[in-house]
């Protein structure tokens, strides 16, 4: 007969009786099998040892009340980068960044429009979020016509408000369910932005800064951005946040959320595409890493960038529905998203998900 | 109508955090157990249990079949990557310097001890994921059973994996004896 195997030589180290009796027999009349077996209750004996700790009494009650006395934590599996309130404003600076470096460069002139068909992801540090120029000391922006999200409609009143159909998600993931809809839309949104060179120079004077000079024609030239019409429809229990929470880090956000939108257009009066770039790219505090990410994104008419926070979140370029997009997050289940752009539409869809379940989602929406 | 199915809904809620309020007071030691077995630090293990919890809690039922099995594995596996935290792990060894018996121990033999942990520690964050938890969750006193259904396997495949990461633990702890 064969010697024992070892998963049967094991068990026996810690249950001596869980050993078949042909099996007995054997290792009963063989030295080879009880030399395996002392050297693996050595190992066994050895590893308890390694791995005993003193014996903690873990109170249960005390534990529980900590945790449900303790702040809801963000239901979005991103960590939120801890931000100084002077840097929130560049979040909103960055924006304006990425949309005029990679939406504007596009423009030739008036008659040039941005359109993208695909995204791509572009990494982001705190540190690049906190060096960058304030935009808006660049000269003068307007709304033409301002954002009026309505929120919490029927189905039907938000494809009125939008003009399009809500996507219908076909495949859900375990856990969530269609009976707890929220609905959100917004019309087109539109807004100029008006380049100054005595303002921005005047900025950055009072900053002890030197801005490289505008190229001829950037100066009093304008950006007509639209954004929009889009849906959101955000799935479960979505809570508004208790009265004086600020931080949006608390807030509750919901399991699922799909979002789709009318893929955003910039269209310029004057300035040069590549004149542009080279403008922005070359402004003091962006750093060359961001500056070449951005770079590196290609035809910049096409590509619509999705800031990446590499501290806080992985991203990864997939297929959806025969399309490129973008993956963020990953499969531990705290949180994912994806990004896509089909038809001239960008689609949106993230959560406290795995990423396999918010492609699953995506590549069943309809 | 309208009101009966939000009675329901809300019923279903409560329902469902009872269930999670048992499964918590249930399973907590267990779990904060696991995790300290791994951490050596009856605080960060507690914060692990928690966290373990809160995941659990995000994504699943409190009254699926999976629940405990779940709750251990992600006990090793949270612990065991915390294990992997140079930072964290220089902050437990200072911890572990005013361990619970630094009080009555002579200090050499504490520093000893210290030793010892920290090099078994270290060797278990250097084996892989599944034999560092099938040895975690063994010492933890778990059946075969209880780990098999926890890693995902089947309950036959227990002694072999146990044998193959006692022999690996001895290996890794022995090649960092000087």
């Amino acid at each position: 007969m064969a010697h024992l195997n070892d998963g049967t030589l094991r068990r026996m180290v810690d249950d001596p009786d869980a050993i078949a009796a042909p099996d007995r027999e054997h290792f009963a009349g063989c030295a080879t099998c009880k030399a395996r077996f002392d050297e693996m209750s050595a190992d066994a004996k050895s590893a308890i040892t390694l791995l005993a700790t003193h014996e903690r009494q873990f109170d249960a009650d005390a534990a529980y009340r900590r945790m449900t006395g303790q702040p809801a934590r963000p239901r979005f599996g991103f960590r939120l980068p801890i931000l100084r309130p002077a840097s929130r404003a560049m979040v909103a600076a960055l924006a304006l960044v990425v949309l005029v470096a990679v939406g504007v460069t596009a423009a030739v002139n008036v008659s040039n429009i941005f359109q993208p068909q695909t995204v791509k992801p572009v990494p982001i540090t705190v540190a690049d979020l906190e060096s960058l120029p304030n935009l808006s000391t660049y000269g003068d922006f307007k709304w033409i016509q301002q954002p009026s999200p309505e929120i919490g409609i029927t189905k039907a009143e938000a494809e009125k408000v939008a003009g399009f159909s809500a996507p219908d998600a076909k495949s859900l993931p375990a856990g969530v369910t269609a009976d707890q809809i929220t609905y959100a839309a917004t019309a087109e949104v539109v807004g100029s932005f008006t380049f100054s060179a005595a303002k921005a120079q005047a900025a950055a004077a009072a900053q002890g800064k030197t801005l490289p000079a505008m190229p001829a024609g950037m100066d009093g030239s304008t950006l007509t951005m639209t954004i929009g019409p889009a849906i959101a429809e955000l799935y479960g229990n979505v809570k508004a946040p208790s009265s004086g929470t600020s931080d949006p880090s608390q807030l509750q956000l919901p399991q699922l959320l799909i979002g789709e939108s009318k893929a955003p257009s910039v269209t310029s009066t004057g300035v040069s595409t590549k004149e542009l770039e080279n403008y922005l790219l070359a402004q003091p505090g962006l750093s060359p890493e961001l500056a070449a990410d951005i770079r590196a994104l290609g035809d910049p008419s096409t590509t619509l960038p999705v800031p990446v926070p590499v501290q806080y979140a992985t991203s990864s370029q997939v297929t959806v529905q025969g399309v490129q997009g973008v993956a963020l997050g990953d499969n531990t289940g705290l949180g994912a998203a994806v990004i896509w752009i089909k038809n001239g539409d960008v689609f949106f869809v993230g959560g406290s998900l795995k990423q396999d379940d918010a492609l699953s989602v995506a590549n069943h929406l309809s | 109508m309208g009101v009966d199915v939000e009675g329901r809904r809300l019923t279903s809620v409560r329902s469902e955090e009872d269930s999670f309020e048992r499964l918590f007071k249930a399973q907590y030691a267990r779990v904060a157990g696991i995790a300290n077995r791994v951490l050596v630090d009856p605080q960060e293990a507690e914060d692990v249990a928690q966290e373990v919890f809160i995941d659990f809690h995000r994504l699943h039922s409190a009254n699926s079949a999976y629940a405990a099995p779940w709750l251990y594995r992600a006990a090793a596996h949270t612990a065991l990557n915390r294990v992997r935290g140079r930072k964290r792990r220089e902050r437990r060894e200072l911890a572990q310097a005013v361990d619970e018996n630094a009080q009555t121990m002579d200090p050499q033999k504490q520093a000893e001890l210290n030793e010892d942990r920290r090099r078994v520690r270290v060797a278990l964050g250097r084996l892989p994921a599944k034999p560092a938890t099938v040895l975690v969750l063994r010492a933890s006193g778990l059946s075969y059973s209880e780990i098999a259904e926890s890693i995902g396997v089947g309950t036959g495949q227990i002694g072999t994996l146990l044998r193959r990461a006692e022999a690996a633990l001895r290996k890794e702890v022995n090649r960092g004896t000087p």
